[in-house]
């Protein structure tokens, strides 16, 4: 009596996991993306490394000066869950290099804020201009991006009536898409995640 | 008869010490989300532009660091994280679970985060799971939580006390870092309390709301409330586990003084983790948190230094049990 209850509970049971698992909530919760355009913190590592490397401490967060590191809830994906990322329209990364430096786990390299370091390692995305949209591009001098890019003439330079280029040493820290001041903005990062699943 | 041994008279104040550390560790995790927000006020030096709100948390945490630092933008980076991972004034210390959770998520060793969990591995095998009896902020939580069980239970609402096996842990900790392997994320750290609830007051304080882990929290709450008193340490924490495992061979002890014990089971009745000082068996579970050795009414609890547990000493010889027993032979 007691053994064949006791089969019945194993058998419910059973069923109960099979279809939570398999239920489309929970493939859901593992294959989920995002549509937000993020980028990760300064010196990140490639997508994949980066999630089986960092803890989710939120000590990038706790100590980024200029508050631009937001962390995921479930939006992106279970195996995503509390990683931080930067939304660059919303507060750039003003590259001060501190997340790394606090960073235990190796998820974010540990560099010094210096050019050499910065133009070889950190690689958050990549600025592109809508000319659609670029008000200099359109013929009213603006030049903005220019005048917010901390590697200006490394990573963005301007040419006649302020149009802006976007050039290799571009780091995507995004302040130039937090500066410009045309709605929707006229230039964007593509996440450097991004940029490696296109290729 | 031999002259009665009596503990040294601290040990039964320590419990209260822990009380104390586990109120410090709470409260640092509350505060220093505000540090941060009063470091990027102050970084962006605008204090004109603040809400009243925000210029009130400005004046307050000026208030309460100016004292010891110079310049909050560089001088309040000292401490930063949870009891997951921190940073001490440029020593990062990580807890062991986020070190076997990475190497099982990664496949591969980062000596220097390896480093970070030195030196809670080496308290660890000292002094057993002191962590969860006396750092983990969950504990904290969770030990409110049984005060609420008891205050519910007068109240006539039962409590729930069912007992489930030990060794549960031990799974949890294993699927867990398998799992971690296959979808090469650190998804221990998504049901390991401490690390929730460093993140959720942060997300809370900072982020202007709590993040999803709130709700796994509240569930063991539930759980530890309605199902099974303390249960989710008891039987399902994967850190936890771990630190049963580092903290097997420990040093520090606690251990019954069969001369003085008069079988009240009151140190059964206090143990969070359900275990049997009143028999000597403590065994790999015990957090060292003194919640016994403060409740026992004839000293009969001490420490000691040695790798072992004593095997079972009988009853004790202030029981009627016994003296019955030394009476009939």
């Amino acid at each position: 009596m007691s053994d064949r209850r006791y089969f019945l509970k194993e058998l419910i049971a059973g069923a109960l996991a099979s279809t939570v698992l398999k239920s489309p909530l929970a493939e859901a919760a593992f294959t989920a993306q995002t549509s937000l355009r993020y980028l990760r913190p300064p010196g990140a590592l490639a997508e994949k490394e980066f999630l089986s490397h960092c803890i989710r401490c939120g000590q990038c967060g706790e100590i980024c000066p200029n508050r631009c590191i937001s962390f995921f809830n479930l939006e992106n994906g279970v195996d995503a869950l509390n990683t931080p990322y930067i939304i660059p329209r919303e507060q750039a990364c003003i590259l001060c290099m501190k997340c790394g430096q606090v960073c235990p786990t190796g998820a974010i390299k540990p560099l010094e804020r210096t050019a050499e370091d910065i133009l070889g390692n950190v690689k958050m995305g990549k600025a592109q201009v809508n000319k659609n949209l670029c008000l200099s591009w359109q013929g009213k001098t603006c030049g903005v991006c220019y005048r917010a890019c901390p590697l200006a003439d490394v990573a963005i330079r301007v040419g006649l009536l302020e149009r802006p280029f976007v050039l290799d040493g571009c780091v995507g820290c995004g302040l130039c898409e937090r500066s410009c001041i045309q709605i929707p903005q006229a230039i964007k990062i593509t996440p450097q995640h991004n940029i490696e699943n296109m290729s | 008869m031999s002259s009665k041994i009596t503990p040294f008279f601290l040990w039964r104040h320590l419990n209260k010490l822990r009380w104390a550390v586990l109120i410090l560790v709470f409260s640092m995790l509350v505060l220093l989300p505000f540090l941060h927000l009063y470091q990027s006020y102050a970084a962006a030096h605008a204090y004109d532009l603040l809400e009243p709100g925000q210029k009130q948390l400005y004046d307050a945490m000026e208030w309460l660091t100016s004292p010891f630092i110079d310049d909050p933008k560089q001088d309040l980076d000292a401490i930063k994280g949870t009891t997951w991972s921190g940073t001490f004034w440029g020593l990062q210390v990580s807890d062991p679970l986020a070190l076997a959770g990475q190497v099982s998520a990664t496949l591969s060793v980062y000596w220097p985060f390896m480093l970070a969990g030195l030196i809670p591995i080496l308290l660890t095998v000292f002094f057993g799971r002191f962590f969860c009896g006396w750092i983990c902020p969950a504990t904290f939580l969770y030990e409110l939580n049984s005060i609420l069980s008891l205050w519910l239970q007068r109240l006539g609402i039962k409590s729930g006390r069912r007992r489930f096996d030990r060794r549960l842990k031990y799974l949890v900790l294993l699927v867990g870092l398998i799992l971690s392997a296959i979808s090469g994320a650190v998804l221990v750290s998504i049901i390991y309390p401490p690390a929730i609830i460093g993140r959720e007051i942060y997300f809370a304080i900072t982020m202007g709301g709590f993040g999803a882990g709130l709700t796994f929290f509240v569930i063991t709450l539930l759980f530890d409330l309605l199902i099974s008193r303390r249960g989710f340490c008891r039987y399902l924490c994967p850190g936890g586990a771990l630190y049963s495992l580092l903290g097997r061979y420990r040093l520090v002890r606690i251990k019954r003084i069969v001369e003085n014990c008069n079988d009240c089971a009151k140190c059964n009745a206090v143990c969070e983790f359900a275990l049997n000082p009143l028999r000597d068996n403590f065994g790999q579970e015990c957090n060292n948190c003194t919640a016994c050795i403060s409740v026992c009414p004839t000293d009969a609890l001490s420490f000691v230094i040695r790798p072992h547990d004593d095997p079972d000493q009988g009853p004790g010889h202030l029981s009627k049990q016994y003296k019955q027993r030394q009476s009939g032979k």
